[in-house]
């Protein structure tokens, strides 16, 4: 193998070791302040359960009890890793039910919405950014960025009212949140890369706009973009979390704001480690590819 | 609750056997159409015995096959598994003589042995639950014995008031079927359940009832229940025809729908439940001496309660869909409302004012002080999101401003707002609403005894710590032991006269029980008591297309 290829690869693997470990690092600490957190709230330590009238004391002291469980914080937290470890992720205080079926039950929902999300979004915004890359008019560009930025500007959750009201699908309201944001980045990277020296010439030899786009759009721009794609994975799965409860979605943002409003301990734990995972995974995803692409055009 | 185990082999149970029970009830089907409605949260729990959950109580109301049943239109106590049934002069034993011939949904034959496993799962004094506890009305231990195959007695060891009454929330459990809480004996059964989306009820094929032309009940095919906490996407679905019915409809959505279909909508009158305010008499609170001296005075809580304006709560927060509370029970409780109190607190800031004044209160410059000076300045806290006791606070700030006096409104999330109450008592005066469900005054039990956690304004006093407070501890435990109606209501009815006199809750107005039905829905008679559209549900029948409102 080649000294230089060598190093590469070494370099790549000290990337992904980096990325692990600091992935690793920030699930575990930001588990742990999700739990230091809902532990803080006030109203951790009661039931609504113990309004009830018909609830004699010893009821009313059983429930008591079952929330005070937890006093230190921190033994809490390693107990938890250590079952989570064995696979029990605890049980939900206000559903009853074990936490992993739930976020069993409830994640398809919320990849579904996600993806399909980002997949509309993110042509959306390509096909508007390379159509006013290509067409280089300046009311169409102005055009398309009102049309983002009237989208950037109105909040996620009036988006995600909107969509009820008008009965439209909950990926699209998501679609709508990531889209100005890629848009944004697309547009810019795009008539960036259309302005290099090399294209405007090959544009004026006649090469074909697809071959021009493949061939000498894409290697440039695609780095940026994968990390742009990284930080919409992030935006998509925190839209997640207005749009299913106010949609009445059954995934895991709307169980996220469930046990948020009912200090639901493990439930709330659990789910910050997932998304928290699943973004750094996007993130990190994203920036090795990236060091690879840039890797290869060096 | 169910358990974890429990839990997943329940609901991959109920998948595997939801295609097989829903095209047995296509062949056994009535015609008589699916209904749907929402659930405004997850159920917890299919065992009926666990159910506190409103979801669960729908459920288990659909599902469950019960003793005794109070009719929820004229509330009397009907016969439904037990054909008839004896209460002891003592109120401690219960005898019933059940029906013969009925099955469980999955065919396990009903029997006097149900009964008493019901009885002793549910006296376990580990389960925990609102309807186990209604039934502990002292220490000691369950008895049940069987007669004979259709006659069962109960003896409970202290008298438990409205004893019969108490069997409508006891949804009778299979000893021996191996489908356990599953078989059920109510007109419906669980066919299928996507947590966070649907439970789907089928006809259970065993349902003992027929009608007068002896057709069997019920109607309906099957039941949709959509699990959907946002009201506002419920009415949205309600106007486009994918939901049949929705119960406490708000009132701002009552006026909206009656101006597009006035047919749909249905204000059945004042219900159960009352719409509250209290200030915070614990002595060992965190609050100014001078204001606790205010707070403990039945003086000034009477001057508050005069100055509050409850026509104008009525009219403008509920839209007239409500009515100026009286006292403890509202008007739509027939049998245990005291008909001798007046009408509600007459509104009247001049005689507030006045009280005030013979209290040592003095009007300064438009703010109100007491005799040592001090500024009269309260804040009311209430849970946010709950638009009407917002406005209703906002009014009632309006209100006691006139007389010299500043609140301030509080809105807190629900936990921060309990804790508040119930653990550290840094409040000045909330603002909440009692949901009652029941009709029986043992029901409120815990909110009247000194000693209990829910005696909100001052809880678990050691002993009473104000006369009164004596008074009502002797009448409640009086009632709770007799059987006799008549000294129970006697009872009852002077609670509600020292409730009234002394104001420890300052009640304003009983929300009107508003609903709708769609059009599609037949046989529907919308009540004041819970459940109040599909009381009924074994009667009902959905016949026609579902059209949205325009």
């Amino acid at each position: 193998m080649p000294r230089h290829r060598q190093f590469a690869s070494s370099a790549l693997l000290q990337k992904i070791a980096r990325h692990s470990l600091a992935l690793v690092a920030t699930v575990l600490l930001g588990g742990f302040l999700a739990a230091v957190l809902v532990r803080l709230a006030p109203g951790f330590e009661v039931d609504e359960r113990q309004l009830d009238p018909r609830l004699n004391s010893e009821s009313v002291h059983a429930l008591v009890q079952a929330r005070a469980a937890p006093h230190n914080i921190f033994s809490f937290y390693v107990r938890s890793l250590e079952r989570a470890i064995h696979g029990d992720l605890g049980t939900s205080i206000s559903l009853g039910q074990p936490v992993s079926s739930l976020l069993r039950e409830r994640a398809p929902l919320t990849l579904r919405l996600v993806a399909l999300g980002l997949i509309l979004s993110w042509t959306s915004a390509m096909a508007l950014g390379l159509s006013a890359a290509w067409l280089r008019t300046t009311a169409y560009d102005a055009l398309t960025t009102v049309l983002s930025g009237t989208f950037l500007c109105i909040p996620a959750a009036v988006l995600a009212l909107l969509s009820v009201l008008w009965n439209l699908p909950g990926a699209l309201a998501i679609a709508l949140i990531v889209f100005p944001q890629v848009h944004r980045y697309a547009r810019n990277l795009l008539a960036k890369a259309y302005n290099l020296p090399h294209i405007i010439t090959a544009r004026a030899k006649g090469l074909s706009e697809s071959r021009i786009l493949f061939w000498h759009v894409v290697p440039v721009v695609a780095p940026q973009l994968l990390a742009v794609a990284g930080v919409s994975v992030n935006i998509a799965i925190g839209a997640a979390i207005p749009v299913e409860a106010l949609c009445g979605l059954a995934g895991v943002g709307q169980l996220a704001w469930q046990a948020a409003l009912a200090r639901d301990l493990p439930l709330l734990m659990n789910v910050t480690i997932l998304v928290t995972l699943v973004t750094l995974l996007a993130n990190s995803s994203a920036d090795v590819i990236g060091h690879v692409l840039r890797s290869q055009q060096a | 609750m169910v358990t974890k185990s429990r839990n997943a082999i329940l609901v991959s149970a109920l998948r595997v056997s939801a295609l097989c029970i829903v095209l047995a009830g296509f062949a056994l089907a009535q015609g008589g159409g699916e209904l749907r409605f929402c659930l405004h949260s997850e159920p917890k729990t299919f065992d009926p015995l666990k159910v506190e959950d409103d979801a669960s109580v729908s459920i288990r109301y659909l599902t469950g096959g019960v003793l005794l049943r109070i009719n929820r239109q004229t509330q009397a106590l009907e016969p439904e598994l037990a054909q008839s049934w004896k209460v002891s002069k003592d109120a401690k034993q219960i005898t019933f003589k059940l029906r013969s011939g009925i099955s469980f949904s999955d065919g396990t034959p009903f029997s006097a042995e149900d009964v008493v496993y019901t009885v002793r799962q549910l006296m376990d004094p580990a389960l925990h639950s609102p309807t186990g506890d209604s039934f502990r009305s002292g220490p000691g231990i369950v008895e049940t014995r069987i007669i004979s195959p259709t006659d069962i007695s109960i003896t409970f060891p202290a008298p438990v008031a409205g004893l019969d009454r108490q069997f409508d929330q006891v949804a009778i459990l299979s000893a021996h079927s191996p489908k356990k809480e599953m078989a059920v004996l109510g007109p419906f059964m669980v066919a299928d359940y996507k947590p966070g989306a649907t439970v789907l009820l089928v006809r259970n094929p065993n349902y003992w009832k027929t009608d007068a032309q002896g057709k069997k009940l019920p109607y309906l095919d099957s039941i949709r229940l959509d699990i959907q906490p946002n009201r506002d996407v419920e009415m949205l679905r309600f106007k486009r025809g994918e939901v049949d019915l929705i119960n406490s409809l708000d009132s701002e959505y009552f006026d909206k729908l009656w101006q597009i279909a006035p047919q749909v909508v249905h204000d059945a009158g004042p219900s159960l439940d009352s719409e509250q305010m209290w200030f915070n008499q614990v002595e060992k609170s965190p609050l100014p001496a001078y204001k606790k001296t205010w707070f403990r005075s039945a003086s000034f809580r009477r001057a508050i309660s005069e100055a509050i304006n409850r026509d104008d709560l009525s009219r403008v927060v509920f839209r007239g869909h409500a009515q100026p509370a009286v006292g403890p029970i509202s008007p739509a409780n027939k049998f245990w409302f005291n008909a001798k109190l007046s009408a509600a607190a007459a509104y009247s800031r001049d005689a507030a004012l006045k009280a005030l004044q013979g209290e040592g209160f003095q009007l300064q410059n438009g703010t109100l002080k007491d005799k040592d000076g001090n500024e009269v300045v309260f804040s009311i806290i209430t849970n946010s999101g709950n638009k009407y006791r917002e406005r209703m606070a906002t009014m009632i700030q309006e209100d006691l401003g006139k007389i010299g006096i500043k609140v301030n409104v509080v809105t807190l999330d629900f936990p921060s707002l309990i804790e508040r109450m119930t653990q550290t008592f840094e409040y000045e005066a909330v603002l909440l609403g009692l949901t009652n469900t029941g009709l029986d005054p043992n029901e409120q039990m815990n909110v009247w005894l000194s000693s209990s956690e829910n005696h909100q304004w001052n809880p678990s006093e050691k002993t009473p710590e104000t006369a009164w407070e004596a008074e009502i501890d002797k009448l409640m435990r009086e009632q709770a032991s007799s059987a006799d109606a008549r000294a129970r209501k006697k009872a009852f009815d002077r609670v509600q006269e020292i409730v009234v006199d002394e104001v420890p809750f300052i009640y304003l107005v009983n929300r009107n029980a508003l609903s709708a039905v769609a059009a599609d829905v037949q046989g529907a008679s919308p009540v004041i008591l819970s459940p109040q559209t599909f009381w009924n549900a074994d009667r009902l029948e959905v016949k026609g297309e579902r059209l949205a409102l325009k």
